[in-house]
């Protein structure tokens, strides 16, 4: 199944676009702590974009990076993806909460670093259920393993609404407590959530750029091209595609657990099949083979939910969260039928094809300007 | 540059302009503290213009939820079409305060929810929060709300969402307006005992009211000494039901049935056809005419516990509710043509609160201000008040204010509600 | 263990002796809940019923995937618009319409129906699918492009239709109420008959279509080999709008008789069509038969299965079917699966 090409961004692009992150999200953090003039970031936006907005993004790039990885670069399908994500959700909320309430190991339980323990064994056992349940299902190719990716996801799903004891059914589990690092520092308000998410996102983009660009990556990018081929230079293909895939898990997992702590309640609906099936979009809308795709899908789809839901309703009196959908429907079909590459793909061969024909023109120019000896050669490429 | 980059690039160039300019808009001022033009005195008393309050009302339009949430959102449209006639509230001081809200949607999704909440607090800075058709979203909300210390009242219908999970105790910024479904059981206790019944058969939907529906029936019934003799859920868009076969296999002398429509119309048709003659008793879901219209024949028979106000016209006029269902029940058949919903009574109810609350505050007052006295004033004010859903009483240590008696018994007669009281049993 | 799992032979055997083992497990928590055969029977034949609407929604499924390679993820969509436009057709108010009598308004509400349905069908590839095929997008790309459409057509609906649920009256007697067939303890509404009545007749119509006519045949022959379909002259883009259209006009059959069943609503589209995908995958998504005989199975296990543990679980039993199908027979259970389960 083709996934579209690859891009291979150099390191130094890759450096530069990590700065440009980093200074973005200082910058907004700063000027809503600060408030210089009295301006806040809704000002500059209108009111359009919230920090509510901007961490839930944070949350999903990292998931969408992990799927990212497994999708663009090894070309195995997810339509599962949320159930991992919903994993280390549950597992970091029950763990805070329930624990509590049932009196389990007072002492840890109620301590600052207990959320972030049960942050990494979220982590530990999401990726531990990925490898259980890789193995087996790695061997299906294409359309297959998508098949059975939506079927593991559901049966998740299905369990986190019907675990009433464990899980609290369809209500879930409220009263989630905040991150917090030692005993002073509590992550909350918001403007310091938003530093931890994102502060994970770059650290996680970080990471990923690393993998792709290793030898890891390459053997990915092999099996992505052909598995038998891969299989046949002597990568171990099993290996590589059960570890991204246990990657993946654990990135969506850690993702679920910040969402945890971020909402304050884990309920089912945000890790059922819509929600996955939304990931993908958002991987493909980006760019399936391009990390810094998965960073523009979230942020392109976020943001024009967010503006036609806070436009909507003007253009359209009366008009609720359907008209809205239309809208996404009909955005998302758009892109797909005219960059199907993604939207960051589809933007750099705009802007080569915008330079290229820039230097032509100025070839043209040229070459009707200057001596005849440049006319013998070909320029045409 | 090739004609698809042309053409997708002037779509979204024409898409972005559209959207961008619509949304441009000069951050309107709030309106001047003066007096009016001198013309007018003639005709009305001076009256001086104060800020303008802004509630923010999201019901659960689209999503699973929306049976619940477009009523409450018609309801709403009605409510902001009365203050805009009458150009708001008058505080106690004489300054006049537009009233304005803003109507929004939670999509059923907990996400979603959220992030409109702290839009309305942070960005719309309303005064009060009006939101949640159902449980999960509402319980989103009410952290969100308690965090920013914001009055919030929800639609929705288990006492979860007032009490605070850690401590047991209310939680001090969130109320609700729905009758809840323990005191439904109380009825349903009082009316399987009348029916000399033993066992009982739960069908429920799949959903957080359909079990909160089931745990609170079978926790009373259990302790009133029936059996549970079988219990299963079903989704609201089931065509097929097993459960039924089950409840036939199971031996049961009385069903109980927790869902709102279609759902629980289509169980009772397929209930129906397999056992025409067993009794069944619903929840206060189903007190819409939509139950009856997607139920046809079936209907008839069933019975369960709702508000009067689906009868109104019928209810004495001594009775403390008539004038607000007479008026509720008025102005949404007129505003949507169709019959009354308890649910969009919610909404009615709910916005009571806050405009009462809000007529009694003086002008000058900060948001932070304001947002204190409109909780302090629904803590302390609403004793005896006469709502759609029942009379509310509402103490600090009952942020819910309504006990069984907000419920009358109904039977569905030849297609109509009528009151089934308990003489009759 | 791994041997008996690497060969056909061995996987064939295992799934026999889990067969065996799930009815013996069913048996005994039917016990649990005092089933006897007479309840049994009636969970089989209500399970047929919805497994029939699975085997069209199924078969749509098929038809797009062995021609375009696509997965219709709008699929169930289409079954809710045959629904609704029944509804909107029957109850609409027109002077045109009231001299009719009921059986020819519902004559026509049903014919209009499954027409609109399969011109929206056509018109979702024309504008949608077409010109990302023509821009070679990627399989991945059509397969969002089928969500978007599936998020558009469900919003429309909402506004068209609103959140409330409508109804039609049965074939039978043309009121609310259905006549019912009762057989000892069983108990058969006439709608089902209906179910089954059309379901057959489609599926002798799909058969003479595929045998006798041309356009039958090269869908077939796209079916079986897309690339030499191509070298032989078939036209793709052609066939990519005959199936599409095919498809919709499949599932708005599907939902026009079960309108009456049940009460259609405006987002019933999705979790049947997600079943109907898992009986299309229970043929190997390319074998019509297969895709039939898998919706059948499928709604018989679904309801049976709910009916003796709790509704609940429902999903789950679907789709760790779906999940254990693939693990041990990709290709399905009957016939079609000619091309590999890898394809190139």
């Amino acid at each position: 199944m083709e996934l579209g090409k690859q891009s291979r961004r150099s390191t130094y692009q890759n450096v530069v676009g990590i700065i440009v992150l980093v200074v973005a999200v200082v910058a907004v953090g700063w000027l809503e702590i600060v408030q210089p003039f009295g301006l806040r970031f809704r000002d500059l936006t209108g009111g359009m974009v919230t920090f509510d907005t901007l961490i839930r993004i944070g949350i999903f790039t990292i998931v969408v990076v992990g799927l990212n990885l497994l999708m663009g670069y090894a070309g195995q399908i997810s339509l599962g993806q949320a159930a991992f994500y919903g994993l280390g959700a549950y597992f970091s909320a029950i763990m805070t909460t329930l624990a509590i309430r049932h009196d389990v190991l007072p002492v840890m339980s109620r301590s600052w670093w207990w959320p972030w323990l049960a942050i990494l064994g979220g982590m530990a056992l999401t990726g531990g259920f990925a490898y259980l349940i890789g193995r087996p299902i790695l061997r299906l190719r294409g359309n297959y393993l998508a098949m059975a990716t939506l079927g593991v996801g559901i049966v998740l799903y299905t369990l986190f609404r019907e675990g009433d004891n464990i899980t609290g059914g369809s209500d879930g589990i409220s009263g989630i407590p905040r991150l917090a690092i030692g005993e002073g520092l509590k992550l909350w308000p918001i403007e310091r959530y938003y530093f931890l998410v994102w502060g994970v996102a770059i650290l996680v983009i970080i990471i990923a750029l690393n993998i792709v660009n290793s030898r890891v990556g390459r053997a990915l990018r092999a099996i992505h091209g052909s598995e038998v081929a891969a299989n046949v230079s002597g990568v171990n293909t099993t290996r590589s595609k059960l570890q991204i895939l246990v990657v993946s898990a654990m990135i969506a997992s850690l993702a679920g657990s910040l969402y945890a702590h971020f909402q304050a309640l884990v309920a089912p609906s945000p890790f059922g099949f819509v929600a996955s099936v939304t990931l993908v979009c958002m991987a493909a809308v980006g760019g399936l083979a391009s990390i810094w795709g998965a960073l523009f899908g979230v942020a392109f789809v976020f943001v024009v939910k967010e503006v036609l839901r806070a436009r909507m309703h003007d253009l359209l009196h009366g008009a609720g969260g359907e008209h809205e959908l239309i809208a996404y429907g009909l955005i998302l079909i758009l892109i797909m039928i005219f960059m199907p590459q993604g939207v960051v793909q589809g933007l750099t061969e705009i802007y080569q094809g915008w330079k290229k024909g820039r230097q032509q023109t100025t070839r043209a120019r040229d070459k009707t300007e200057s001596s005849p000896r440049y006319q013998l050669i070909d320029e045409s490429n | 540059m090739n004609s698809r980059t042309f053409v997708f690039v002037s779509l979204v160039l024409i898409l972005g302009l559209a959207l961008v300019l619509s949304g441009c808009q000069v951050p309107t001022p709030p309106p001047e503290p003066a007096a009016e033009p001198e013309a007018e005195q003639a005709a009305e008393p001076e009256v001086q213009m104060g800020a303008a309050y802004k509630i923010g009302f999201a019901p659960g339009v689209t999503g699973g939820g929306a049976f619940l949430g477009e009523p409450e959102r018609n309801v709403a449209e009605i409510i902001a079409a009365q203050l805009e006639g009458s150009g708001g509230i008058v505080g106690p001081d004489g300054v006049k305060h537009e009233v304005e809200v803003l109507i929004g949607d939670t999509e059923t999704n907990p996400d979603v929810a959220v992030s409109v909440a702290r839009r309305y607090i942070d960005e719309d800075e309303v005064v009060a929060v009006v939101a949640g058709s159902v449980t999960p979203i509402s319980l989103a909300i009410a952290e969100v709300a308690e965090e920013a210390e914001v009055p919030y009242i929800s639609m929705a219908s288990s006492l979860a969402i007032v009490t605070d999970p850690d401590t047991g105790e209310m939680r001090p910024w969130v109320f609700k307006v729905a009758q809840s479904n323990g005191d439904v059981a109380v009825w349903q206790v009082e009316r399987a005992t009348a029916l000399g019944s033993t066992s009982v058969c739960y069908l429920y939907e799949n959903t957080g009211y359909g079990k909160d529906c089931f745990n609170n029936s079978s926790a009373a019934l259990e302790a009133a000494g029936f059996e549970t003799a079988y219990e299963d859920s079903f989704e609201r868009t089931d065509t097929e039901f097993p459960q039924v076969t089950g409840v036939q296999a199971a031996g049961c002398d009385v069903v109980v049935v927790g869902a709102i429509p279609p759902g629980a119309s289509l169980a009772t048709i397929a209930l129906r056809d397999a056992m025409p003659d067993i009794p069944i008793i619903h929840g206060h879901g189903v007190c819409t005419e939509d139950f009856i219209t997607t139920a046809g024949n079936a209907a008839d028979g069933m019975e369960m516990p709702c508000s009067p106000v689906i009868i109104a016209q019928d209810v004495p006029d001594d009775h403390p509710q008539k004038d607000v269902f007479m008026a509720f029940s008025q102005a949404y058949t007129e505003y949507t043509g169709q019959p009354v919903s308890t649910f969009g009574g919610h909404g009615w109810d709910s916005l009571g609160w806050v405009i009462g609350a809000l007529e009694t505050l003086p002008d000058g007052l900060t948001l932070a201000e304001q947002r204190a006295a409109v909780r302090d004033y629904i803590e302390t004010n609403i004793k005896d008040w006469p709502g759609t859903a029942g009379v509310f009483n509402i103490t600090p240590d009952d942020h819910y204010g309504l006990t069984e008696e907000s419920f009358t018994w109904f039977k569905v007669e030849e297609g109509s509600f009528v009151p089934f009281p308990g003489e009759e049993w | 263990m791994r041997q008996i799992l690497g060969s056909t032979r061995g996987r064939t055997a295992v799934l026999i002796v889990a067969i065996v083992a799930l009815i013996v497990l069913v048996l005994l928590l039917g016990y649990r809940k005092n089933f006897g055969p007479e309840h049994y029977a009636q969970l089989a034949i209500d399970g047929i019923r919805g497994g029939s609407i699975y085997a069209l929604i199924a078969l749509g499924f098929v038809v797009i995937h062995s021609v375009t390679g696509i997965i219709n993820f709008a699929q169930g969509e289409f079954v809710m618009l045959g629904a609704m436009l029944c509804v909107t057709v029957y109850h609409a108010e027109l002077a045109a319409l009231s001299p009719l009598s009921p059986p020819l308004k519902m004559l026509l509400a049903v014919l209009l129906a499954v027409a609109g349905t399969t011109l929206i069908g056509a018109l979702l590839e024309r504008f949608a699918i077409y010109p990302a095929r023509n821009r070679r997008a990627p399989v991945v790309a059509l397969i969002i492009i089928t969500i978007g459409a599936t998020i558009a057509i469900r919003a429309i609906a909402l506004i068209i239709w609103g959140t409330r649920p409508y109804f039609v009256p049965a074939f039978t007697t043309l009121e609310m109420e259905d006549l019912t067939l009762r057989l000892g303890t069983l108990i058969i509404k006439a709608q089902s008959f209906w179910i089954w009545g059309v379901v057959a007749v489609v599926l002798v119509a799909l058969a003479l279509f595929f045998e006798r006519t041309i356009m039958g045949k090269a869908l077939r022959a796209c079916a079986i080999n897309r690339r030499a379909a191509q070298l032989m002259g078939i036209n793709p883009s052609r066939m990519s709008l005959l199936a599409f259209a095919l498809a919709a006009a499949l599932g708005a059959v599907g939902g026009m008789v079960l309108a009456p069943a049940t009460r259609p609503t405006y987002d019933m589209g999705l979790m049947l069509g997600l079943k109907g995908f898992v009986a299309a995958i229970m043929g190997g998504l390319l074998s019509y038969p297969g895709a039939v005989v898998g919706g059948l199975v499928l709604g018989v296990v679904e309801n049976v299965g709910a009916g003796v543990t709790s509704a609940g679980y429902k999903d789950i039993i679907v789709f760790v079917i779906l999940v254990l199908i693939l693990l041990f027979r990709p290709r399905g259970f009957i016939g079609g699966g000619e091309q590999a389960v890898e394809e190139a």
